[in-house]
């Protein structure tokens, strides 16, 4: 479609026609990138910022209600709570990987979090009603021995959520930190112990200063991973869950009457959250690649 | 000293994989038992649930249909990136920060505001592709778009572009001719390796289907969101189906990639 290689000359002469030519060659990319990105984000942004064609606030000011405030403080601690959890077990668990000395364990570990990162949505959220809802395996099992889970948790709330969200974090996490944790060279911290340093000492003023980079990007992240995440929540609590995703949802299904500018301004203001994150990420990520150079 | 020093990556390493692969079995355990919500252990074992739910046409009809939109999503990625990562590697650098930005789009946008947007331009726009399975797949091409451009790039920056297509110029080969023949058999793990990674990733969609068809064109994962609603035991056999489905697919990816240069791309926004 794009490859009309034009006569390769080798002699190196960017005549501004030949640039143009170029750019011909990109049309198709950016038509679909325009059609199917930026024209309709463009008229979702334009529609939250007008009313009867006049220029007004007014949505967000709508959005900013209480009610949905409470939407937004869940879905912000949800993917906090859940990026947190993550980021200090992936991390745990990807160093337990990476110094295991069996080769096996190591290689089918790391398989295991390739596969299951991509795992999420409906079968994931079922397989977690299976094992944690009020008949559960898990649950039966754990109120054999004594310990009775519901009433105080239940899988289809926020709580069942975290622990359902965490089942694609960790291995995402895991995948993400590896990379950096091969980064620490063994001989930093023998160098640290033979100087005196303790294994604590080691970790919090060498390696944890290093990988900091690398953690907060993989929080943001796995920040961004759970702020955007719909399927899950939906398969597990219906609209039970008052999450910004869910709710948004709702309106666009029209299961709620408002007016649908009401949804472009909700849905505006969860991309801005959301598109910082992966900014962040993707500049903290560029920093620790290099660093790891 | 030592030994506590041994004991912490067994105890962490085996919390893992109960926690990672529990869910998996119990689902599937579930799923050939009579009943397993008053007892430790199933009471018994049947097939009745995976006979009833197999039998039903709506089963393979939503089999098919996801079939179809994965194929069609990766078919036109395929189309769509391949030349465009080739030609812009080629003559137009320049235009590499624009192509990540279209490129990660995806990443930074939810599910369900792309889905909106989507409804709100094209409910304005004379095209009939709202509510069709043609929006869909364009929906999915944006949200699976960096999964097929990145092994592709990688694929390109690790052979020697410029010089096979020097070469196979001087041998009178025009433009399609070295893309077709040349580069691409050159970056086929690569290629191979996103088409997978675009297959499991628009086979397991849901957020966009439910929002921009529905019932109109039901997938698998909306068949078993409805069963769910509906039938646990019956939704357990979908589940599995669609845990092997994706379980197929890693795999292939990991032993394509192993063999290849290691590359990892990941779904992001679920």
């Amino acid at each position: 479609m794009t490859a009309t290689v034009s006569t390769a000359s080798p002699a190196r002469k960017k005549s501004s026609a030949l640039t143009w030519a170029a750019w011909l060659g990109m049309v198709p990319f950016l038509v679909f990138g325009l059609a199917f990105e930026f024209l309709p984000l463009l008229t979702v942004i334009r529609s939250s910022l007008l009313s009867k064609g006049v220029p007004t606030l007014e949505f967000y000011r709508q959005a900013l209600d209480p009610l949905y405030l409470r939407s937004f403080g869940n879905s912000l601690k949800l993917s906090a709570t859940t990026a947190g959890l993550g980021v200090i077990f992936g991390t745990l668990v990807a160093y337990a990987i990476i110094t295991t000395k069996n080769q096996f364990v190591q290689n089918a570990l790391t398989a295991l979090s390739d596969v299951t990162t991509n795992f999420g949505g409906a079968p994931l959220a079922f397989a977690f009603i299976v094992i944690l809802g009020s008949t559960g395996v898990i649950t039966l099992l754990l109120k054999e021995i004594g310990i009775y889970l519901y009433p105080n948790f239940r899988i289809y709330s926020i709580s069942g959520l975290t622990v359902a969200y965490l089942y694609f974090q960790l291995p995402l996490m895991i995948l993400l930190i590896i990379p950096s944790l091969h980064g620490l060279k063994r001989e930093w911290r023998e160098a640290a112990l033979n100087l005196g340093a303790s294994t604590s000492r080691y970790w919090l003023e060498i390696a944890l200063p290093i990988l900091l980079p690398a953690l907060m990007s993989g929080f943001l992240l796995l920040f961004a991973n759970s702020f955007g995440a719909y399927a899950t929540a939906w398969t597990l609590t219906g609209s039970d869950v008052d999450l910004i995703t869910i709710r948004i949802a709702a309106l666009i299904r029209g299961e709620v009457q408002l007016a649908p500018e009401l949804a472009d301004a909700l849905s505006i203001m969860s991309l801005l959250i959301m598109t910082a994150c992966v900014i962040g990420y993707l500049r903290l990520s560029t920093l620790s690649r290099q660093a790891r150079q | 000293m030592k030994s506590t020093a041994n004991l912490w990556r067994p105890v962490i390493l085996g919390a893992f994989l109960i926690f990672m692969v529990v869910p998996v079995i119990a689902t599937l355990v579930f799923s050939v038992s009579t009943r397993w919500d008053r007892s430790l252990w199933p009471e018994g074992y049947t097939l009745r649930w995976w006979s009833q739910v197999t039998s039903s046409p709506l089963f393979l009809l939503t089999l098919k249909n996801s079939f179809i939109a994965s194929l069609a999503t990766m078919f036109c990625l395929l189309v769509l990136v391949t030349p465009t990562a080739y030609w812009m590697k080629l003559k137009v650098p320049q235009a590499k920060t624009i192509v990540e930005i279209i490129t990660t789009f995806s990443f930074g946008v939810p599910g369900v505001v792309l889905a909106l947007a989507l409804i709100r331009f094209y409910s304005k726009v004379p095209l009939p592709i709202i509510n069709r399975p043609t929006i869909l797949v364009a929906a999915c091409m944006v949200l699976s778009l960096p999964f097929m451009y990145r092994p592709i790039v990688n694929a390109l920056e690790a052979i020697d572009f410029r010089v096979l297509t020097e070469a196979a110029q001087s041998l009178g080969a025009n433009g399609w001719a070295v893309l077709s023949e040349v580069i691409v058999p050159n970056i086929m793990p690569g290629i191979v390796n996103g088409c997978l990674l675009v297959f499991s990733t628009v086979f397991a969609e849901y957020t966009l289907t439910n929002l921009l068809v529905g019932t109109r064109f039901k997938t698998f994962p909306i068949y078993l969101v409805e069963w769910t609603r509906q039938d646990g035991r019956q939704a357990s056999a979908l589940a599995v189906v669609s845990f092997v489905v994706a379980w197929i697919v890693s795999l292939l990816i990991i032993w394509v990639t192993s063999k290849g240069g290691r590359e990892t791309t990941h779904a992001v926004g679920r």
